[in-house]
């Protein structure tokens, strides 16, 4: 699996500190575009709050559209940070490597993406700040801890700040790094965020500890966060399609899914654009790819137990609403591009090992599967709204007005724009870990044949 | 230099379970010429006490399926007084049904720790024999699909109606087929062994069966795409086998309950009590069976982890379920929680959540006790204990619901605790037996631990000088 | 795991008749004009965001030419384990301790939780800030609040009225007459299809009519244990046995 490749130290620091030492020429122009399409974003979400929410196509059942579901898109794609650097790291997988530092920063944006369209979403979003910081002392009314929508915020904000701490503890040597290459205030910038960091045996042991000990302490919180905010559904009996005792794992699974996925498509673009070749290498989409058959295969196993339980009862609402979203139009069509995209296209294309070692099919591939996880979240999300119970007076359906179309836009741009930001300052691989993979790997020489070998220090 | 070799592992081994220093000394290397004659003369059943054990075992499994017998024809019919039976035969497939997952998952993800215990892992799949004799008398009491002339609620919507006996059957098989496609996947270098260092019928019956292994390229090629497949194969029925016996067995005889994870649930801690016999096997193995040249802390200790993520994986599942049942509060979800764990069987429900997740949870956490061979052990036990209990709680309180009131919407009397009577206790007794004794009679044709896999554990693993300290290096071959 | 009821003076509720319904919507209007409910005007039916606290359902039962048209009214149950109420990150529904479920607007941040947990989809939204025609704004009832944007409304059982009913009992040093206090849609219905009192007075109406052996609550498997009681339709031509629903 692991390729036996010599990087010298001086190369790799050369080549993957370029977006910061020798930006490229079309990171201005990129970030500007970014820029105005995030302005006008703003923008429209100022005109939203100014009107109110009847600028949504929103109406009376479905009280949840695309907000909640691009929510639930970013809160999952959030997954992928933790997956690759907390468990791999402890499940002691080498070639998470070079892509840590990408996956944990995808963590951090699209959590604080994810945050903004619960805040959109509410119809005076300037009070919500009430149930995030309850200020009402006076009357003695604290925010409803039975409330879902509390441990939500709790969940997320825990998880945003554990994962920008191990996202910053992770970045001292490497900060240490730029500081001894850069001149004037960047030289002032990287010297105060590296935090003296000279790279002693005490710092990184510090450093290694304090990485251990956030992975096994952000586990809890990466599955909580995708269970509490499955939970924001699966608690209420009335809406039909929701009341699901599967519906935490299956999201934390299909978060998995859609996040690795996103790494995937990242990793692509981030070896095209700066070009990594050396560092991300196809063997790194090899392993993701294999990763990403297990995971898709038990997502696909949940979301068929999701089904059949949901049909088990034969009770008539349950079955209304299973009719609807599979069989009926137009939700029928979003149901089989949904099954298309987000497993038999892509997962059919991994099982080659050729589709696995070729960049641009893995690129296009992990994308299918985000559109196919967005539509499993909006399927799950809105058809269950439209048909919640017998009374037939209320049966209605969803059409998102264009503005909550840009706003899913919007936020696309928005994750990118904040990553090419990143990029500019901060190196988006890490470069000890990649040091430390090549004192790692080593061989074996069994008979006539060299067998490439890893060091594991003893426990 | 063999000899010294294996002199310094033994001596490091001895000290491993109580000094903390011993934890960095690393295994020594056994040659492979040793490896093979070791284990094939572990076979011979003269040598230890197994014979006298097996004898006990067969006895006692006979005893059982005699008094099965007895009570088939006693109390027909009465679906109730099934449901011991219905729990053991869960919790026995859910142990030994599970541990084979132990060694495919870690092979697909090419482990190298995982070798020396895969075999053992395997041959634990055999006693789905056993769970499937057993499931007989649990067939003939299942309720119909259709009952009173109305279809009850099942997965098998609309098929015939004997699906549910059907397809327990039918998955069981295909588990037992499964299984011994793997073993024998697994343990054709083995045969090959036994061809060419035994005497007598061993010899034969290796000969026939290693199919003239002579161990080509395109031979080890064949071997590991086998096992590839049957493990696949292996894992799929697996979780089949768990889907169809916790419907059918346990959720579609209580009205209302209608629960999408209990399958994935019954399928974790299935997983889970079957790295907790794994460990339990092993143990006996270096204890009583003189492997502990073999099996090192390396394998507890990365047993005993992934048994502690399966506990706290358990609990997770549980709460996901209680949550959203707690929260829901509508006529189906407070029977859930009032019959199946404040109900009748409440303390049942308490014992269990502690030997399942609460205790193991908090001794599983300390590194201490899983590098130690003794800790990860009972570990293993408390939550073999545990999964017992939770099965009695699940399967005895679906079973006890009269058949007459299956259609029900949800159930609204709950029927009183079902006591077990002295036919469940032999009854239970013995099958369990018939599971150990077919897993130790195995031990008696194939070595507990797979020569071959021994063999390539120690090539590929070296103990090398890092600096200051002491490394392993491991090798990865494409 | 039922919440249990405390002993208290008051447990308001209401018994529909459905028997007796003949789904002239005159307590639709009357909602409407007693709360201050917006007016809905062609837009809001296109967008299904029509605001109506209380509706009345039409539905067809049988085939041409034996068919019949059945009528419920359908308001806010205000039931005792109400789904709506735990999931508001901000209490601004609870229940109080007279069986109302109540939704206090300046607490609302419209997060629309509530409306999803409610099985029975009496919660409305506040899409728009609401607009009377000129004509229309000295029309508005000055003992209900004017919702704004962004918040959840639903039906209060006119707590207004209710409250002024107890105020002047208590002012007269009395206790509440059965029938004193009336909803705006009770008070409208010709037929007194809907009756309003006080499940707590065994003697009230509402308590003797729902001891009748045509009780139901709608969507019963869910226990939420509603405040509104239903006495089902007889059909004079079919047995009685098989009109229940």
């Amino acid at each position: 699996m692991q390729q036996r490749r010599t990087i010298d130290q001086i190369h790799t620091n050369r080549v993957l500190l370029n977006g910061q030492l020798d930006t490229p020429k079309w990171w201005a122009p990129t970030v500007i575009v970014l820029g105005i399409i995030v302005a006008i974003g703003f923008f429209m979400i100022g005109i939203m709050v100014n009107k109110g929410l009847g600028v949504t196509g929103l109406s009376r059942p479905v009280y949840w559209g695309l907000f909640i579901t691009t929510f639930v898109f970013w809160v999952g794609i959030s997954h992928a940070g933790i997956m690759i650097s907390a468990i791999l790291r402890l499940s002691q997988a080498e070639w998470r490597r070079p892509v840590t530092r990408a996956a944990e920063l995808l963590t951090v944006f699209s959590l604080l993406t994810a945050l903004m369209f619960p805040l959109m979403h509410a119809g005076r979003p300037w009070r919500i700040i009430y149930f995030i910081l309850p200020y009402d002392f006076a009357r003695g009314i604290m925010p409803n801890i039975r409330s879902p929508l509390i441990w939500d915020p709790v969940a997320i904000s825990t998880y945003l700040t554990g994962s920008t701490l191990f996202l910053y503890i992770a970045l001292l040597p490497d900060l240490g790094n730029l500081r001894d290459r850069t001149t004037g205030w960047q030289n002032a910038l990287y010297t105060i965020l590296s935090l003296g960091w000279r790279g002693n045996p005490r710092q990184w042991k510090l450093q290694t500890v304090g990485g251990i000990l956030l992975s096994a302490l952000m586990l809890p919180i990466f599955v909580s966060v995708h269970s509490i905010v499955s939970w924001d559904f699966a608690v209420t009996p009335a809406v039909e399609g929701w009341h699901s005792t599967i519906f935490a794992p299956y999201f934390v699974i299909g978060a998995v899914h859609s996040g690795v996925s996103a790494v995937v498509t990242m990793m692509a673009l981030m070896r095209w654009l700066w070009k990594w070749e050396d560092f991300i290498r196809p063997e790194h989409f090899d392993a993701l790819a294999r990763l990403l058959i297990v995971v898709a295969t038990g997502w696909l196993a949940f979301t068929f137990l999701e089904l059949i339980f949901a049909v088990y009862g034969l009770d008539a609402p349950e079955l209304a609403l299973r009719e609807l979203q599979i069989f009926q139009w137009p939700w029928n069509i979003l149901f089989i591009t949904f099954v298309i995209t987000g497993y038999i296209i892509p997962v059919g294309m991994w099982l080659q090992k050729s589709v696995r070692n070729n960049i641009a099919l893995m690129f296009w591939s992990s994308l299918f599967v985000n559109i196919g996880m967005w539509l499993e979240r909006f399927l799950i999300i809105v058809p269950g709204l439209a048909r919640k119970t017998p009374f037939v007076y209320t049966w209605e359906s969803y059409r998102p007005s264009g503005l909550e179309w840009f706003i899913l836009f919007w936020s696309l741009a928005w994750v990118t724009f904040l990553m090419l930001l990143f990029s500019r300052f901060f190196p988006l691989v890490p470069l000890f870990e990649q040091k430390e993979s090549q004192t790692f790997s080593d061989s074996i020489k069994i008979g006539r044949v060299k067998v490439p070998a890893i060091v594991r220090e003893a426990d | 230099m063999a000899s010294e070799a294996i002199h310094s592992g033994a001596q490091a081994d001895a000290h491993s379970g109580t000094h903390e220093e011993a934890h960095h000394e690393l295994p020594a290397r056994v040659e492979p010429d040793v490896i093979t004659s070791e284990l094939v003369a572990s076979t011979d059943s003269n040598s230890t006490g197994v014979r006298n054990w097996m004898w006990i075992l067969g006895i006692v499994t006979l005893v059982g399926i005699g008094v099965g017998f007895a009570k088939l024809l006693i109390e027909w019919g009465d679906q109730s007084e099934w449901g011991y039976t219905a729990a053991m035969v869960a919790f026995l497939f859910s142990v030994f049904g599970g541990a084979p997952l132990v060694a495919i998952a870690p092979t697909l993800a090419k482990a190298n720790w995982v070798r020396p215990v895969a075999r053992f892992a395997a041959l634990c799949s055999l006693a789905s024999i056993v769970c499937t004799i057993w499931m007989i008398p649990l067939i003939l009491n299942l309720p119909m699909l259709v009952v009173d002339g109305a279809r009850r609620r099942s997965i098998w919507f609309e098929g015939p109606d004997v699906s549910p006996h059907m397809w327990a059957l039918v998955s069981m098989i295909t588990l037992i087929i499964a299984a011994l496609g793997l073993i024998y996947a697994y343990a054709i270098p083995d045969f090959a062994a036994m061809r060419d260092h035994s005497t007598g019928w061993k010899q034969r019956f290796g000969s026939w069966m290693a199919r003239g292994w002579i161990g080509t390229t395109i031979q080890w090629r064949t071997l590991r795409l086998r096992i590839g497949m049957m493990g696949t194969l292996y894992f799929f029925t697996f979780v089949f086998v768990h889907f169809v016996i916790s419907t059918d067995f346990a959720m579609s005889l209580v009205p209302g309950w209608r629960d999408a994870i209990f399958p994935m649930y019954h399928a974790i801690s299935s997983i889970q009590a079957g790295l907790a016999v794994t460990v339990l096997g092993l143990w006996a193995a270096r204890r009583y069976m003189g492997m502990d040249k073999y099996l090192h802390l390396d394998q507890f200790w990365s047993i005993g982890r992934l048994m502690f993520a399966f506990t706290l994986l358990w609990g997770y599942f549980f709460i996901s379920a209680f949550i959203v049942y707690w929260y829901g509060r509508s006529g189906s979800d407070k029977m859930w929680i009032d019959y199946l764990i404040l109900g009748p069987y409440f303390w049942v429900f308490i014992l269990g959540v502690l030997f399942i997740w609460f205790t193991p949870w908090w001794w599983l956490i300390w590194n201490r006790v899983r590098r130690s061979y003794n800790g990860t052990a009972i570990g293993a036990g408390l939550i073999l204990f545990g999964v017992f209990l939770d099965r009695v709680r699940l399967y005895v309180a679906a079973w006890a619901v009269p058949e007459d009131r299956i259609h029900e919407r949800f159930l609204t009397e709950y029927p009183s605790a079902v006591l077990p009577d002295v036919m469940d206790l032999f009854i239970m007794v013995g099958a369990l037996a018939g599971c150990v004794f077919i897993v130790l009679a195995a031990t008696r044709v194939l070595p507990i631990l797979s020569i071959w896999d021994v063999q390539q554990f120690n090539l590929l693993y070296r103990p090398v000088n890092y600096m200051r300290t002491k490394v392993s290096l491991i090798g990865k071959p494409d | 795991m039922t919440l249990q009821r405390e002993k208290r003076d008051y447990s308001w509720g209401m018994v529909v008749d459905v028997d007796k319904c003949t789904g002239c919507q005159a307590c639709v209007l009357a909602c409407q004009a007693e709360n201050n409910v917006p007016l809905n005007l062609q837009d809001r039916f296109e967008r299904a965001r029509v605001m109506s606290w209380i509706r009345v359902e039409r539905y067809w039962e049988g085939e041409f030419p034996d068919i019949k048209a059945r009528f419920i009214p359908i308001m806010c149950q205000h039931c005792e384990n109400a789904p709506c109420e735990p999931v508001c990150p901000v209490f601004a529904t609870y229940h109080n301790n007279e069986g109302l479920n109540v939704q206090v607007y300046n607490r609302c941040v419209g997060t629309r939780y509530c409306a999803n947990g409610c099985p029975y989809i009496v919660r409305f939204f506040n899409y728009w800030e609401p607009v009377w025609p000129e004509a229309f704004r000295n029309h508005l009832n000055p003992d209900v609040t004017v919702r704004s944007r962004g918040i959840m409304e639903k039906c209060s059982f006119c707590i207004q009225r209710i409250r002024r009913g107890v105020r002047n009992a208590e002012r007269e040093n009395r206790d509440v007459v059965d029938g004193e206090i009336q909803t705006a849609c009770t008070q409208a219905c010709p037929t007194d299809a809907l009756v309003f009192g006080n499940f707590m007075d065994e003697d009230s109406k509402v308590s003797k009519m729902k001891k009748d052996d045509r009780h139901y609550t709608l969507l019963p498997h869910l226990e939420t244990d509603p405040n509104v009681v239903y006495l089902a339709k007889i059909d004079t031509d079919k047995s009685a046995g098989e009109s229940h629903g």
